[in-house]
């Protein structure tokens, strides 16, 4: 289960966030348990260097594109080097929405497309399509395999 | 939370919104927000409890910025609320076959509503005239996007299940709804089913739109069964069009370049509808759902196929048979499954491994070994995955992890196969993978050979632990630690010898015999340099490259390898090493405590794996409670503290005491540091923080040596043989000392270290010490108990200064009570212990009165005597708990006698539940130390694993049936639970909790339970043994709910938490405070009621907690508050000043029971 997306700008303001699993009372927690981490691990670090980190059963990985931070969390099957293949997902659609890695600004202009290219990488807690070609089509609305 | 995520929602609308030319504005701004409102979730400090109760306060805040921005709303610049969005979503959906309306919405309206994790139901049938009307299809992708949102809503306070920044009017718009807006009950069904009519249309041109449809319709809740039915029907609709299709799937990942569009439209429905299958709830028993899902491995779409497996192992684990059956022939070489390890898709193969892993290990399918080596073969190949991740979770399964409920049988033999199975390739190996991974291509041919798997493994690992990336080295070390637990568990039945290796040794060399290629070379080399290619040399070489690991910059990772070492360590090596890790690890201020913790946790799960190492794993906790003492949590310390020392078995015992006990010769803290509390400049040793946890600990460890020293050093003064007579005749103290330490070594040298603390340490360290000391003095027979006398005798007067005079040297202040402080504790102390002298003394006198005069002992001498016995017990009672039944305060001989009166009267001697003892579960400590005894002798003699194991798990019901929070702790960790959220505050927190404060809250129970005292009266004197009891209570209530580790200290019984105290204090404490509290002063209930059940009774009837639910969500504020779910049921206990004291059926997340929470909260 992919308990979080998490995405943060520098300073730590949540931009984007979905959880799936998380009772609500958890969530804030999850928020500042995140954003603290990234503040302390993040800077300086080199784009798309992956950072890990664990809570318990859970497992976290995290790291920055362009301007943003991207936190990922989940549990079972979903451990560190699944969440990986995830973020990499993630991070090579929201570049391809954006056409480089995004600064904030950028971020926040393709913010809907964001949300609809992270909704089909994952969908209800799972990973779905990892590919961005995939991903691409989807989100107009394509089916995924053109004939 | 409603602020922080409204003020953070306000911030992410203004940053959208604004223009990108001001973006520097936009930024300061959100720095501004981010240090005001937004800061409670950037720095992790709680959101003001206040605004969080209120969520109704909330909403008219809300209310209120929205009429204030919708009244900006005329200055374009400002950032657009929810209401100007949705109406806009209105008009635009009116004119939406206009381009201009269209843009519009693609380019600015949707993408802003995006902000908001869900729409509320009035947008609907906006939305759902959008759908039927519109035809650009990125305004429909965001229509089903909504869609999708309102369907899995769930109604409650505009959260989703999805997360997000909540709607911002939704209360307001809630309260529109009941007076007769749109709710969500009008439209959900017209969404579903519109949607469902169009995930139903064959229509070929417009089956993107229909995936869309099905995908959206996924989204709504599982607890609605008429739309999972509907759910249903709709996707085994679509498989049995789809699914049927003889045609096999192409191999390779370049399947969707060839084929026509018929199958290729088919495969994008399989996708479909294998993702929506996916999401339906699991249902093991029906062999249509399980027959569709089989079907699955076999579609053309990757994603497709990733479901299917996970679907299959998922029931795989359920029902492993039928699922063998469904699957058929599937994992032959040349089967479906074969396929998929070569498809391009990991998780697919990381479920394939799964599924092999339960069929191969399914009891049911005994009977079918050719089915079982099928898989076993399978999962063996996926050992040489190029994934890092499918070949981990290979290894894991082959290993025997499970979901963490596996019997150490199956641990062990994970190791055994581990060690002892031979990966043999099918004769055409990877027939598809050429040209594809070169990587994968690369390993296949080098494998070619059969391989001894822990070759394979051990290869792999160390490749991987050469890895610069920070997940492949957790995920590695977790592996390795998990091979360290089916090690240990081997270990643990005997499975693993010395002589395993050296088997596969032989058949190492039988296998490569016959292929004499250049890889043999090497081998000969490090067999040539004595290093044998054993098991052992394998291990080594690979905790080698773990240890370099260490060197990670990411604690995380560097915990997981300590982990991995902690597991990896050998019972009968050196643990040097190990320990300098560890040692120069704990030295970094970068660890958080969580993860200390956590490490923590690890030495109780390795400690119930191997108890022989109870020694070992207490020497490293020694390391952690020295180095950063005010990093972890003490409680689970005294946890792993008491577990070893029960487990360490008799030889052991002292070793084990001596560990802990290393801890009170630490150096104090500097006296001067505890008054700058605020000031924290680094965490070291000396910082004030640091020096109060130190402190704490040393506290902790002082009362643990009070309880258990008698256990460790196996004296009991029920037991002694030494009339106290004897004892009497050694009154030379020198004697006495010399007496006891040859007689008993380890309670000897306990009672010194409290004597030093006594003397050394704070003042609360030396209340404890003392406290400690009569524990022991009541516990322990002669000469002990005189000596501990003898002690306090001095400390009370001051007098005899020449017994310590060079402590009083080093010390430079008076010895005596008022230089220590402790006089009024001491006193009751000294008057209960007199008064057993007392007793004793004229308990001889009356037997040597009567032997001389042969008289035999009339019934009211023995009424009376057994009445100073039950005094005496009562007494005794007060300062520490003893067994009712054997514990003699008048000494050995008096025992007769109170037999002879008791058969008279019939009085039961165990007393069953009208013993105090029995009925808080104390007395087991009879039992339980004999039992102990008894057990650990056998195992010492005749070495019987089994019998090691069964005492082990046996001790799991005793010690650790109990309710506290470390207990949870312990038991979550080694159940593998622990998804909640991490506690980000505990550090930077610890001094400004508004119910901690140590000082006064140690003032004030003092200054309390002396008023308390006075009105009490019972006794003379300034001082009773009550007021010692309640101290010791206080005491106690430091640590956190010490009472637990004790071998003597009372069970807590749930329920029994929070019928008192009312008068005493706010509960701000724990409530094992309030159960030790109640131990206490059950005795002052009167002499009616003395008896603790009936008591308890009396309590039950007559308090009568009245139940009640709670209204709303409620967080925490401070310790003594209790967090609530909607919904959730307590029982309410007393109402004081608008709050109600309640507990809950069961712990919740955080591990409390009780609390308090507003009244306005909880219905009565």
């Amino acid at each position: 289960m992919i308990l979080a997306v998490l995405f943060a700008n520098s300073d730590g303001n949540i931009l984007i966030e979905r959880f799936h699993g998380v009772p609500a009372e958890e969530r804030l927690h999850w928020r500042s348990f995140l954003v603290k981490l990234g503040s302390e691990n993040l800077k300086g670090s080199k784009n798309e260097e992956l950072h890990v980190a664990s809570h318990k059963s859970v497992s976290i990985v995290y790291t920055t594109i362009g301007d943003v931070c991207l936190y990922i969390v989940g549990k079972d099957e979903y451990d560190e080097l699944a969440l990986a293949e995830v973020i990499f997902a993630i991070t090579s659609a929201v570049k391809d929405v954006c056409g480089k890695p995004p600064t904030e600004r950028l971020f926040l202009d393709k913010y809907g497309r964001i949300c609809l290219c992270l909704d089909e990488i994952v969908w209800q807690g799972l990973l779905e399509n990892t590919e961005k070609d995939r991903v691409r089509r989807l989100i107009r609305l394509k089916p995924p395999v053109e004939p | 939370m409603a602020s922080g995520q409204d003020s953070s929602g306000t911030t992410l609308m203004d940053l959208i919104t604004s223009d990108p030319s001001a973006t520097s504005t936009a930024g300061a701004s959100s720095q501004q927000q981010s240090s005001s409102g937004v800061g409670g979730s950037l720095l992790g400090k709680p959101v003001a409890p206040t605004a969080d109760r209120k969520s109704k306060k909330g909403t008219l805040t809300q209310i209120q910025n929205e009429t204030i921005s919708a009244a900006k709303a005329l200055n374009p610049v400002k950032p657009v609320s929810y209401a100007q969005l949705v109406r806009s979503i209105h008009e635009l959906a009116a004119t939406c076959d206009q381009k201009s309306s269209q843009r519009q919405l693609v380019n600015s309206v949707f993408p802003k509503l995006a902000v908001y994790n869900s729409v509320d139901p009035s947008v609907a049938p906006s939305l759902l005239m959008l759908h039927q009307q519109c035809e650009d299809r990125n305004v429909l992708r965001y229509v089903y996007y909504y869609l999708a949102r309102i369907l899995s809503d769930n109604g409650s306070q505009g959260l989703s299940a999805a997360g997000g920044i909540p709607t911002p009017n939704w209360d307001a718009l809630a309260d529109i709804d009941a007076v007769g807006g749109v709710t969500r009950a009008d439209v959900v069904p017209r969404i579903v089913d519109q949607l469902s009519a169009e995930s139903s249309s064959d229509d070929v041109e417009f089956h993107a739109r229909r995936l869309a449809a099905l995908k959206a319709l996924t989204s709504c809740s599982t607890s609605s069964s008429e739309m999972m039915e509907k759910l249903n029907e709709i996707v085994f609709g679509i498989l049995e069009k789809v699914a049927d299709t003889k045609q096999k799937r192409k191999k390779g990942i370049f399947t969707k370049q060839g084929g026509d569009k018929e199958s290729i439209v088919r495969g994008n429905l399989q996708y479909a509808s294998l993702s929506s299958l996916r999401r339906l709830p699991l249902d093991p028993g029906n062999q249509p759902f399980l027959h569709r899902a089989v079907q699955g491995i076999e579609f053309s779409d990757p994603v497709a196929v990733r479901h299917a497996l996970s679907i299959i192992s998922e029931i795989a684990a359920k029902d492993p048979y039928s699922v063998a059956m469904a699957l058929g022939k599937s994992a032959q070489p040349g089967g479906a499954l074969q396929d998929i390890l070569h498809l391009h898709d990991v998780l697919a193969r990381v479920y394939l491994a799964k599924l092999c892993h339960s069929i191969s290990r399914a009891r049911v399918l005994d009977q079918r070994p050719d089915i079982k080596s099928q898989y076993s073969s399978l999962l063996y190949q996926l050992l040489l995955d190029p994934s890092d991740r499918v070949c981990f979770e290979a290894i894991n399964c082959v290993l025997g992890k499970g979901d963490n409920t596996e019997s150490t049988e199956d641990r062990a033999g994970g190791w055994i196969r581990l060690t002892r199975e031979i990966l043999k390739l099918p004769e055409a190996p990877s027939v598809a993978s050429k040209g594809v991974l070169s990587k994968s291509s690369e390993k296949s041919s080098k494998a070619r050979r059969p391989q001894p798997l822990i070759k394979l493994v051990m290869r792999r690992l160390e490749s991987s632990f050469r890895s610069f990336s920070r997940p492949v080295l957790h995920a590695a070390a977790r592996v390795v630690q998990e091979m360290g637990k089916s090690r240990a568990a081997a270990f643990a039945l005997g499975a693993y010898d010395e002589g395993a290796s050296l088997n596969v040794e032989s058949l190492d060399s039988d296998l490569e015999n016959p292929m004499a290629e250049a890889t043999r070379k090497p081998n000969l080399l490090s067999n040539g340099h004595g290093g044998m290619d054993t098991i052992a040399g394998l291990l080594a070489s690979l905790m080698e490259v773990v240890r370099t690991t260490v060197a990670c910059e990411c604690v995380y990772v560097r915990a997981m390898v300590i982990k991995a070492l902690i597991w990896m360590q050998n019972p009968h090596e050196s643990f040097e090493e190990l320990k300098s890790i560890i040692a120069c690890e704990l030295s970094d201020p970068a660890w958080p405590s969580s993860l200390l913790n956590d490490v923590l946790l690890t030495l109780h799960a390795r400690f119930k794996a191997t108890p022989d190492m109870a020694v070992t794993l207490l020497e490293i906790a020694r390391i952690f409670a020295t180095k950063v003492p005010g990093k972890i949590d003490a409680d689970v310390l005294q946890l792993l503290w008491k577990t070893c020392l029960v487990g360490a078995g008799p030889d052991g015992k002292h070793t084990a005491l001596e560990a802990v006990t290393i801890v009170l010769d630490l150096p104090p803290p500097q006296p001067g540091s505890m008054s700058g509390l605020t000031s924290v400049d680094m965490v070291s040793a000396s910082d004030p923080k640091s020096a109060m946890a130190l402190q704490r600990l040393v506290q902790a460890a002082v009362w643990f040596l009070g309880e258990n020293a008698n256990y460790a050093a196996s004296e009991y003064a029920w037991e002694s043989a030494t009339p106290p007579g004897t004892a009497l005749m050694m009154l030379d103290a020198d004697k006495m000392v010399a007496a006891a330490s040859s007689r008993n070594p380890t309670l000897a040298s306990a009672l010194t270290r409290l004597q030093r603390c006594a003397f050394s340490g704070s003042w609360e360290i030396r209340i404890a010490a003392v406290q400690a000391l009569t524990t022991i003095a009541i516990r322990s027979g002669e000469p002990y108990r005189l000596q501990i006398y003898e002690f306090l005798h001095a400390l009370a007067l001051g007098g005899v200064q020449s017994n310590f005079s060079e402590l009083q040297l080093s010390n430079g202040e008076n010895q005596g009570a008022s230089g220590t402080g402790l006089g009024s504790l001491i006193i009751p102390m000294l008057k209960v212990l007199d008064e057993m002298y007392r007793a004793q003394d004229d308990l001889a006198r009356d037997i040597r009165q009567h032997d001389n005069s042969k008289q035999e002992w009339s019934d009211e001498e023995l009424k009376e005597l057994y009445e100073t016995h039950e005094r005496l017990l009562d007494f005794v009672s007060l300062f520490c708990f003893v067994p009712r039944a054997k514990y003699l305060p008048l000494g050995p001989t008096s025992a007769k006698l109170i037999e002879i009166y008791r058969n008279r009267h019939n009085i039961s001697a165990s007393g069953g539940l009208s013993d105090p003892a029995v009925a808080t579960g104390i007395s087991d400590l009879m039992y339980e130390s004999k039992e102990v005894q008894k057990e650990t002798n056998t195992v010492q003699s005749g070495i019987d694993p089994d019998l090691a194991m069964a005492w082990a798990a046996g001790l799991e019901d005793d010690v650790w049936a109990n309710n506290a929070p470390a207990v949870d702790k312990v038991k979550d960790f080694l159940a593998g639970a622990g998804t909640d959220a991490p506690d980000v505050d505990d550090e930077e927190y610890m001094n400004s909790r508004p119910s901690v404060g140590y000082d006064d809250m140690w003032a004030k129970t003092i200054l309390e339970t002396y008023d308390a005292e006075e009105d009490d009266g019972r006794y003379s004197g300034g001082s009773s043994p009550e007021s010692t009891g309640s101290v010791e209570t206080s005491i106690s209530s430091h640590f956190g709910g010490m009472n637990y580790p004790s071998l003597f200290s009372s069970k807590p019984s749930s329920h029994g938490a929070t019928q008192q105290t009312i008068r005493e204090e706010p509960p701000s404490y724990s409530t094992s405070v309030l159960q030790r509290k109640e131990s206490f002063e059950n005795p002052l209930a009167g002499r009616g009621g003395r008896s603790f059940g009936s008591h308890e009774d009396e309590d039950k009837s007559s308090g009568n907690p009245q139940s009640g639910k709670a209204l709303y969500d409620f967080t925490a504020g401070g310790d003594d508050e209790l967090n609530l779910i909607t919904g959730e049921e307590v029982e309410i206990e007393y109402e004081v000043d608008g709050w109600y004291y309640v507990k809950k059926r069961r712990p919740g997340r955080d591990g409390k029971m009780a609390g308090l929470v507003p009244v306005l909260y909880v219905s009565s």
